[in-house]
């Protein structure tokens, strides 16, 4: 099937579900290609290859939106999805008392391609283990381990869009990840650490010195050894420097979600009508964006065809805004901002996040820590949870005790909590250096739509009055 | 469409797939076909979403001698699963052996696969508009407290079939139906949230969704702090010790992890892990459950296992491969995670088919009455999840507790901490209640009152 083929389906899809009376429609098309390999104690536990490929279409009748989909790549499937999606919005609008009807816009025809050095789909399964081995051994060149995982996955396809205003979008995500982890049991003690994270990149991520198999092997195989002999992190109200990854993904799960402008218009959201207010102090900027100069996801349109641009949602510590779609960002009377996504053809698309950060500081690494005294360096997370009053709770897995301005002991792992508008209060800081991460493995989550790739992580961030408990 | 051509349909497309390996000259291959068609119908505060579609997708597992690969492709179109065939073929060529491997699935034998409710097909979008309807009528706006009521319906008609080289060509179907609703309450600056859902196999009754919603957010107001740290009792409301408890069992039942050794009741079969009175079936038999289909996702039919009898660990959960590896037969156990909503992406995993908690004597108000002090919990509390299955440790933090004094409900609770550990909450369950709920959650408990968890404020 080429480019051809599938725009003139999704243009008879558009055709269709206007003639079923629709005064707006979306559709658009997606085919992805998803390899995983799971090489635990140097056995392949699993590995797989999927293609994920069908047609989805959005219809509006007077702000009503009806979605339907369909696997089916034909005339005969576009046209039954696009029917279909236009007798929902027809049928359900007497009963919609919220109509998020949108202005139309000029068209957008365009194509946006990442640069791609070493495209996964050029190089065989056993290259890819090979990384994996390598990873490995370089586990095993630092501890003993008990076990050792590592883990690849890569993720690339063709998006198309086309819409009634006729454009035309083609765009091509990807990203390539790699995870090392070691475990030791050893006299009663069980100690486990990771490291590596994913990339909008080729193969060519993994040629980068800090995210070589030898390198990301390495740390997995270091740290793990360093959890052997840790102490009891201070509990209580503590100063924290939260590294790039847990900074990440607290201002993603506990301040990002709050943002996304469905849940503000329908009075879900606890900073619904609060644009203007100071909410966090001034050290505290958050950012979302389609493509970042620091990598991270690469994702230069959205679901509704709006072109992503860089939003800022919190400007030292005032709310400026929200994560929109067409429609609420109509309805608040502001400009979409590129959020409308769907986690795959079989979903409509909703407000989410794209790559979200706490923007950098002007603070060095050791500026930072000299800043925080006596406190807390929390660098990875395993398992974490948020609620939609903005409290938090996130299990720091791997931190360091901060004592008179220098990281000393490693920490058992800890949980951090606290409400997020009362955090944000109490930012005092943040490093120069950032570290953006676009993952394979895991996601976020909103409704059954799971799990969706994003972007996540930022500078290291200084957080004061983090409530912090006990090993778990 | 009906249930007879939605079968017809799996059945035909999974021959065909087999049809296809004999002609690649393919060893030995598992076609698992999945389709689910699907209408969801919500209403946020007024903003109404609904959308349809049907899933579906074939996941292929190709085996050479011990030598696996999996790749699967949405949609029934001979092209893609033919390219998923091959493409899983090239890969087993590619892997290691995997030692555990036992051959896929010989035969066709099947149990019951639960009620079908042809009633299902009848519910569109203007059908469940009307249960919108309904549960909406249900939730008095003039009350100010109430700031935002979001209403959902959806029905699911589900059907998949497995079939292998080695003999096996089985399908299994299940219709459900859902309604629910959300609310969030304020009042002098303090936001509650209460929420209401029903589900099953059947059209559902709207019957008390809402109020219940409205009702539970409401009892939220007004609460006060905990003050101090204070060991007491929990009582935990029949939804939430279904939640609570599907922690450790999730953990502790796993036949891989068993195999694999790393799961925390590894040690602990034939032994005492819970009180006398606790005892726990998988039950792939209730013809009333979600989960209850004729077979499993990689063919071997649903049964029932008794994972705790009076308090002793009795048996894992397996599926053919980690069965045949512990010296078990398949418990019926082999499912398929979903996440996007597509288990033919995923590989079968050993996963609980409904875990089901015998009930006890007492109410929840029983148990509620012969509490001097302790506190009821009405929402899972934030971080539960979150607990280390090794140890049992596990801490959360609870926005949605109630104080209990002298037998009765005293107030609602702000913010407060619950910390315990699961192997020890399991030999101290003071009470076992009578009031199980039948829940798409896969486990499902009645209320327990448990002693030993620390609560914190």
């Amino acid at each position: 099937m080429n480019d051809e083929f599938i725009f003139d389906l999704l243009h008879k899809a558009v055709k269709e579900g206007e003639k079923q009376g629709a005064k707006f429609v979306e559709a658009r098309f997606d085919d992805y290609q998803l390899t995983s390999i799971d090489l635990t104690n140097d056995i392949i536990k699993e590995s797989s290859s999927k293609r994920r490929r069908g047609m989805g279409v959005m219809a509006y009748f007077n702000g009503t939106p009806g979605y339907s989909f369909t696997p089916e790549v034909t005339i005969e499937g576009a046209k039954s999805a696009a029917k279909r999606a236009a007798n929902l919005a027809v049928t359900t609008d007497p009963r919609n008392r919220m109509k998020l009807e949108f202005d139309e816009r000029p068209a957008i025809k365009d194509k946006a391609l990442p640069t791609i050095k070493k495209h996964p789909k050029d190089y065989e399964f056993q290259d890819k283990l090979e990384l994996l081995k390598r990873g490995v051994a370089a586990i095993k060149e630092n501890v003993d381990a008990t076990t050792t995982q590592g883990m690849y996955g890569e993720f690339y396809g063709e998006k198309f869009f086309v819409n009634s205003e006729g454009s035309e979008i083609f765009w091509t995500p990807i990203v390539v990840d790699m995870r090392l982890r070691a475990d030791i049991v050893e006299n009663g003690k069980r100690a486990t650490a990771g490291d590596g994270m994913g990339q909008s990149q080729g193969l060519e991520f993994f040629d980068n010195d800090r995210y070589s198999p030898e390198i990301v092997g390495a740390n997995a195989g270091k740290w793990c050894k360093e959890q052997l002999d840790v102490v009891a992190a201070p509990v209580g109200k503590v100063r924290v420097l939260a590294g790039p990854t847990l900074a990440g993904v607290i201002v993603h799960e506990s301040f990002g979600h709050l943002s996304e402008a469905d849940f503000v218009v329908t009075g879900m959201s606890p900073i619904a009508d609060r644009v203007g207010e100071q909410l966090g102090s001034e050290q505290v900027t958050v950012i979302d964006e389609g493509v970042t100069p620091y990598g991270g996801w690469f994702f230069p349109y959205d679901d509704q065809g709006t072109k992503t641009g860089r939003t800022v949602v919190m400007d030292k510590g005032i709310l400026k805004g929200y994560l929109h779609d067409r429609g609420t960002a109509n309805k608040m009377n502001t400009e979409p901002t590129g959020n409308s996504v769907a986690v795959s053809f079989m979903f409509n698309p909703i407000c989410r996040m794209k790559n979200t950060y706490f923007e950098k500081g002007d603070l060095t690494e050791e500026e930072a820590i000299e800043k925080v005294g006596n406190g807390l360096y929390a660098i990875s997370w395993r398992g974490g949870t948020a609620s939609f009053d903005g409290n938090f709770l996130f299990n720091c897995s791997r931190g360091y005790l901060i004592e008179n301005g220098e990281v000393t002991k490693p920490i058992k792992s800890a949980s951090l909590s606290g409400n997020i508008l009362e955090l944000l209060k109490h930012v005092e800081g943040a490093t120069k250096n950032m570290t953006l991460r676009g993952n394979y493995f895991g996601g976020c989550g909103k409704g059954e739509q799971y799990p969706l790739p994003v972007g996540m992580g930022g500078p290291e961030v200084i957080m004061d009055q983090v409530l912090v408990g006990g090993a778990q | 469409m009906s249930f007879d051509d939605l079968r017809e349909r799996i059945l035909n497309v999974t021959d065909s797939a087999l049809k296809f390996s004999r002609d690649l000259n393919i060893p030995s291959a598992e076609v698992f076909v999945f389709n689910q068609s699907s209408t969801d119908l919500s209403d946020q505060n007024g903003k109404i979403e609904v959308k349809d579609g049907v899933k579906q997708g074939v996941g292929i597992r190709v085996a050479i001698g011990k030598k696996l690969g999996f790749a699967s492709c949405s949609g029934f179109e001979a092209d893609p699963i033919k390219a998923a065939l091959q493409q899983a073929h090239s890969m087993a060529k590619v892997s290691p052996e995997n030692p555990l491997f036992n051959g896929f699935t010989p035969d066709s034998k099947r149990s019951d696969e639960g009620k079908l409710d042809p009633k299902a097909f009848d519910l569109d979008a203007t059908a469940l508009g009307k249960n919108i309807d309904g549960i909406n009528n249900q939730i008095d706006r003039s009350d100010k407290r109430i700031i935002a009521a979001y209403v959902g319906t959806s029905v699911d008609i589900l059907g998949y079939a497995v079939g292998t080289t080695e003999g096996c060509l089985s399908s299994t179907l299940s219709t459900s139906t859902g309604v629910g609703a959300y609310i969030i309450a304020m009042e002098a600056g303090e936001r509650k949230t209460g929420s209401w859902s029903v589900s099953g196999r059947e059209v559902q009754s709207l019957e008390g969704v809402g109020e219940t919603a409205v009702k539970r957010a409401l009892s939220g107001l007004g609460s006060k702090d905990f003050e101090g740290s204070e060991v007491l009792p929990t009582i935990w409301e029949s939804r939430q010790a279904s939640t609570f408890l599907l922690f450790p069992f999730m953990a502790g039942t796993s036949g891989s992890a068993f195999v694999e050794k790393r799961n925390p009741w590894k040690d602990k079969l034939d032994q005492h892990l819970a009180i006398e009175g606790l005892n726990v079936v998988d039950d792939g038999h209730d013809p009333e459950y979600n989960s209850t289909q004729a077979i499993d996702t990689e063919g071997t039919p649903l049964r029932q296992t008794q994972v705790v009898e009076n308090g002793v660990l009795k048996s894992f959960l397996f599926n053919r491969m980690y069965g045949h590896a512990a010296g078990k037969e398949s418990t019926g156990n082999a499912r398929r995670q979903a996440p996007g909503g597509a288990p033919f992406e995923s590989l079968p995993s050993t996963f609980p088919n409904k875990l089901v908690v015998q009930n006890g004597s007492k109410t929840l108000e029983d148990q509620i009455k012969e509490l001097d002090k302790g506190i009821l919990v009405t929402s899972l509390p934030l971080g539960i999840s979150n607990f280390n299955p090794i140890t049992g440790d596990f801490s959360g933090s609870s926005t949605n507790s109630f104080l209990v004094l002298n037998g009765e409900i005293a107030h609602p609770l702000k913010n407060i901490t619950i910390a315990g550990n699961f192997n020890e909450t399991l030999m101290n369950i003071q009470t076992i209640g009578s009031d199980r709920e039948i829940t798409d959650t896969p486990l499902n408990s009645p209320s327990m009152t448990f002693l030993g968890h620390t609560i914190g404020s």
